[in-house]
């Protein structure tokens, strides 16, 4: 092979290479350089702002005005016809909306705060809710974050209210608990956790008077904490509530075997409740062996395969906002 | 290079890949929250150095893996054609594969060490993890260099001989069969429903049907080298998917919890939500980078070709290398498409992010050189056409492609809006779109156009193959096989349309989050599908009746008409009024390209086979210039690969594992596109030169080897085909 073909190629590729750096090079001109997300500020617009365009990543579906150039969510700036109005000014205006609708007063922080720790409670026509839940990860932003945002949002076309954002009311509260709860849980999303807890657990657990009675309430579950409720749900048998241990009962009628926990217990009769719901009745002259098992659980221990990471998370995230006080749990969990 | 050499060398670079697996077997495990430990080696920024190393482990590899696809590809076309031209350019490509095959397995041993030594913490996480599945990554390592070692020095020895007993035949074609039968059985989820269907499907397409297929086909000594080629491939895919399965976890972690606590199965972490969406884009990646960067050494060789035999065959081996790439490139959006998909589907923000966010210019410096793939893609088919007798009837139709290709390409190239300073700004109106130019930075239009694009080079390819056919065959003439082919293709193209139609019929809004009212937009797209169902119809009783130019003519044009323009169009009004709705509008005009394209194909085999030919093809007779743009083409798809490969690891933005493991490393941010376009640029250079390297070591190897050759030369060779009684791939 000559020497000069391979000199020719070379060249040719360098020339390709130049060209595609130069591309490169003239793009990161024109719209910045790496950007590291900054991720503690005060809870002001400027703060939020950061956020915004940030580490907070609303930037990726919201343009606000003629800023950006996401159309996959609403424009939050004033743009044509269909955004006539800011986000801040159109707060103030769906806030009157959404007091109408549910008869519950808000006022712009409310309906800013719902949007963001609950983006399905009102949907803008056209619009499909595929907010990502901003709390949990990836973003994983925190209260503060989140407040600043909403200080930013505000900003646009409305009247700002620091003090409100920091001390809002009874309703935004119960989104502020629901976050708190959300990022302790490693930031799980409750409204999926609540309907994953509906399909999955409440046929044995109840939570406020609602779901079946096999396992333990877990109306305060969130008492407990996060390590306690994570441990039951991955290793079931590793502590047992008092009152639902499992038992094993032997008949002498058939020799069958009975594994549940014990519903009943009479100087006649002895009620075992399986997992599967069903409860067999056996009368004490039938027992021909009866003992607690206790390195087994009725609750099933393969959980992990029904449920994914995700859902795993959004479950710790509503059963960690279950502490007894129901109207801040619903509210939350809404 | 003697035999000793290459088997040592190889042995060597397989030892390094082991040593760096075994490093990680016995590496602590640990769990994802710990504290993260980060190191450097010589004051280099780590996280370059680790991009770069995987950058180039990754473009050896796919050269590995992509080689021996086109290989026995070419192998089993020559075998069955009794064309042992095709045999020899098969053997030549595998010749350059035993240097190449050292090397990535060396790269692979140094990026491990770079991976524990600077990522320790990460590193440790991951080998606890994964530690079986770098286990069996290891032993299939030693399962490929066997392979690869049969493979390559049996070839000679495996050429002659007589055929098996015909018992031992009909043995393995039972085996066979039954083996071909598990695989359907496994596709249609017989047995292995607890896998996700993309993964039974992977392993049923990509493992059990070819092993059953080699294996049904024995019959002789040749018949079982191929066998062998297959294995190789089996081993190399399977290599590459345990690969996937780590980086598909980095981004879709599955199995663990939020503390990156193991709390379902080995086989959860291993089938995670993107490991076989990468996988199945990597394997026709890997193909069309294996077929251009053959068709490079073939474009390099013609340049400096000194006599018309040898640019005859280079030319040639050019041209099947460049098929088989587009072969790879046509269904790649495609596979792109879902991998995309995929990435939404496992987080919202991660896909917001790929499209809309840090990460869409990159997409617009993707458009430019995908764009670009398919324009010199179309160049080179059109220089090629001048080899052809014949082909000057069809060079009127060139510019009108070529226009449709540059409208195509501008419109995909447009953003949505333009970086712009504050007194342009005032200039335009006040906004950042420019009245007109923002409705082509849109979704609809894009998804319009790269249809538009794909289409374009299918019928440039369509002309290719006419070129110098005199007039069609009659099919009704070429007995039954054509008319069931033509048939099962119409019945796979109805399938494909007809159950999305069912499905857009039958969708209810409050799926999509939309009020009843807006049923109406997906009730118009199910019933266009339909109508594409009875043009497939159609096309199939036009081309059974000898109306085969009229079927295609028809069946095109309702496709281009129904996927360029009305939902080109629609998909605007769709996004006015209907926006979720969007993403089935994508769906809708893959189906519909894809399906004619099946379609078409299997007329048009069957429409000129056999026909009469109005000269004889004249190989050799290319432009240097036609060799520059294949060399293009390998240049583009390469940087194409390195640029994909940071936006797939960039969009997990500050995670090592998104969501679970955060990357705390002073190297936490997404790099500029200036800083990508270095990176790439460098990897690509120093592949580049590796591989001219070892093309020289492997011509030496081939000088020094040359009693070796596969002795059943042609009167002609080593000319390379001059005749056109040389079957064209496709043809």
């Amino acid at each position: 092979m000559r020497s000069s073909v391979i000199g020719r190629v070379f060249v040719f590729l360098l020339v390709v290479l130049g060209a595609y750096m130069w591309v490169g090079q003239a793009i990161t001109a024109m719209t910045g350089g790496e950007r590291k997300a900054a991720s503690v500020v005060e809870v002001t617009p400027e703060g939020g702002e950061a956020i915004f365009w940030g580490k907070g990543r609303c930037f990726t579906c919201h343009s606000l005005g003629g800023e950006g150039s996401a159309v996959r969510c609403p424009n939050l700036g004033q743009f044509g016809e269909k955004f006539p109005l800011p986000i801040g000014a159109r707060a103030e205006q769906r806030a009157k909306e959404r007091s109408e609708e549910t008869g519950v007063h808000y006022n712009s922080t409310d309906y800013l705060v719902e949007s963001l720790a609950k983006p399905d409670a009102y949907l803008v026509e056209g619009y499909k809710n595929e907010m990502a839940i901003v709390y949990a990860p990836p973003i994983s932003l925190n209260l503060k974050e989140i407040k600043a945002v909403i200080a930013y949002l505000q900003s646009q076309g409305g009247d700002l209210d620091l003090d409100n954002i920091e001390n809002p009311g009874e309703l935004a509260q119960g989104y502020y608990a629901r976050i708190a709860a959300a990022s302790a849980a490693g930031g799980g999303d409750p409204g999926n956790g609540e309907e994953m807890f509906a399909d999955t657990c409440s046929d044995c657990h109840s939570i406020a008077g609602e779901g079946g009675g096999i396992g333990p309430d877990l109306s305060r579950i969130g008492e407990k904490g996060l390590k306690f409720i994570s441990q039951s749900i991955l290793r079931p048998a590793r502590k047992i509530s008092e009152g639902f241990e499992t038992w094993v009962v032997v008949t002498n009628s058939d020799e069958r075997k009975h594994v549940g926990l014990k519903s009943k217990d009479t100087p006649a009769e002895v009620q075992i409740t399986k997992a599967t719901g069903e409860v067999a009745v056996i009368p004490r002259e039938d027992i021909r062996e009866i003992e607690q098992d206790e390195g087994a659980s009725v609750m099933p221990n393969d959980l992990t395969e029904m449920l994914t990471v995700k859902d795993f998370q959004d479950v710790l995230a509503y059963l960690m906002m279950q502490k007894g006080d129901e109207a801040s749990a619903e509210e939350g969990a809404q | 290079m003697t035999k000793i050499q290459l088997r040592s060398e190889t042995s060597r670079g397989t030892g390094w890949l082991v040593l760096g697996v075994t490093l990680a077997l016995f590496s602590p495990e640990v769990l994802a929250l710990e504290p993260n430990e980060y190191r450097q080696f010589m004051g280099i920024d780590s996280r370059r150095l680790v991009w770069f190393l995987a950058q180039m482990h990754l473009f050896f590899g796919a050269f590995v893996l992509g080689v021996p696809l086109f290989a026995v590809i070419v192998e089993i076309v020559g075998w069955r054609g009794a064309d042992s031209k095709l045999d020899k350019l098969a053997y030549e490509f595998t010749s350059l594969l035993s240097v190449a095959y050292a090397t990535t397995a060396a790269l692979g041993g140094l990026l491990a060490f770079a991976l524990f030594t600077l990522y320790p913490t990460f590193m440790g996480y991951m080998a606890g993890l994964f530690k079986d599945v770098m286990f069996m990554y290891a032993l299939l390592f030693f399962a490929e260099t066997f392979f690869l070692y049969l493979y390559y020095y049996g070839w000679n020895r495996m050429q002659g001989g007589g055929p098996f007993p015909v018992k031992l035949q009909w043995f393995f074609r039972g085996l066979g069969i039954l083996i071909i039968g598990a695989a359907v059985v496994l596709l249609f989820g017989g047995f292995g429903l607890q896998m996700r269907g993309d993964t039974r499907s992977f392993i049923a397409l990509l493992y059990i049907l070819p092993l059953g297929v080699g294996v049904l086909i024995l019959k002789d000594l040749k018949s079982s080298h191929i066998l062998i080629g297959i294995l190789l491939n089996i081993a190399g895919t399977a290599i590459m998917q345990l690969a996937n399965s780590w980086a598909g976890f980095m981004m879709s972690p599955a199995g663990v919890d939020e503390e990156g606590e193991l709390i379902g199965t080995v086989w959860q972490v291993f089938e995670n939500i993107l490991a076989t969406p990468v996988a199945v884009h990597r394997m026709l990646g890997n193909l069309a980078f294996g077929g251009l960067v053959a068709g490079a050494y073939a474009a390099v060789k013609f340049i400096g070709a000194k006599t018309p035999a040898e640019r005859a065959h280079y030319d040639w081996m050019g041209y099947i290398a460049n098929f088989v790439a587009i072969c790879g490139l046509i269904p790649l959006p495609f596979a792109g498409y879902y991998l995309g998909r995929e990435v939404y589907s496992t987080s919202a923000v991660m896909g917001n992010n790929m499209m809309g966010g840090d990460f869409s210019w990159t997409f617009i410096i993707q458009a430019m050189l995908v764009g670009s793939l398919f324009l010199i893609s179309n160049y080179y088919l059109w220089s090629g056409m001048t080899r052809i007798p014949g082909s000057d009837r069809y060079y009127k139709y060139i510019k009108f492609i070529l226009g449709a290709l540059i409208i195509s390409f501008a419109i995909w190239l447009t953003p949505h809006n333009l970086p712009l300073t504050s007194g342009e700004v005032g200039d335009m109106g006040g906004s950042q779109y420019h009245p007109t130019l923002k409705f082509m930075g849109l979704m609809p239009a894009k998804n319009a156009v790269v249809n538009l694009i794909i289409l374009s080079t299918f019928f440039s390819f369509l002309l290719y193959r006419r070129g110098n056919k005199s007039d069609v065959v009659p099919i009704s003439q070429q007995g039954r096989i054509p008319q069931i082919v033509i048939s099962l293709a119409g019945l796979v193209a109805v399938a494909i349309v007809g159950q999305y139609a069912l499905s857009m019929l039958n969708l209810d809004p409050a799926d999509l989050d939309l009020p009843a009212d807006r049923a109406h937009y997906f009730r118009t797209v199910g019933y266009l599908l339909a109508f594409e169902c009875a043009m497939a119809v159609l096309a199939v009783i036009l081309a059974l009746r000898d109306h085969g130019k009229l079927a295609q003519g028809l069946y095109m044009a309702v496709t281009a008409l129904s996927v360029v323009i009305f939902l080109g169009v629609y998909g605007f009004v769709v996004m006015e009024k209907a926006s979720p709705f969007l993403r089935n509008i994508a769906v809708s005009q893959f189906l519909q390209l894809i399906s004619c394209i099946i379609l078409v194909t299997a007329i048009d085999i069957y429409l000129f086979r056999g026909a009469r030919e109005l000269g004889q093809l004249q190989w050799g007779k290319m432009t240097v210039r036609s060799q520059y743009a294949l060399l293009l083409l390998t240049f583009v798809i390469t940087m194409n690969m390195g640029l994909m490969g940071f936006i797939r690891s960039g969009l997990r933005g500050d995670w090592h594992i998104f969501g679970v493991m955060r990357d705390t490393s002073p190297w936490s941010y997404t790099p500029s596109n200036y800083t990508m376009t270095e990176m790439v640029s460098l990897a690509v250079l120093v592949f580049m030169v590796g591989v001219a390297f070892m093309f020289w070591l492997g011509g030496i190897a081939a000088k020094n080897k040359a009693p070796d050759q596969p002795s059943e030369k042609p009167a002609d060779a080593p000319d390379g085909p001059a005749s056109s009684s040389t079957p064209r791939a496709g043809g």
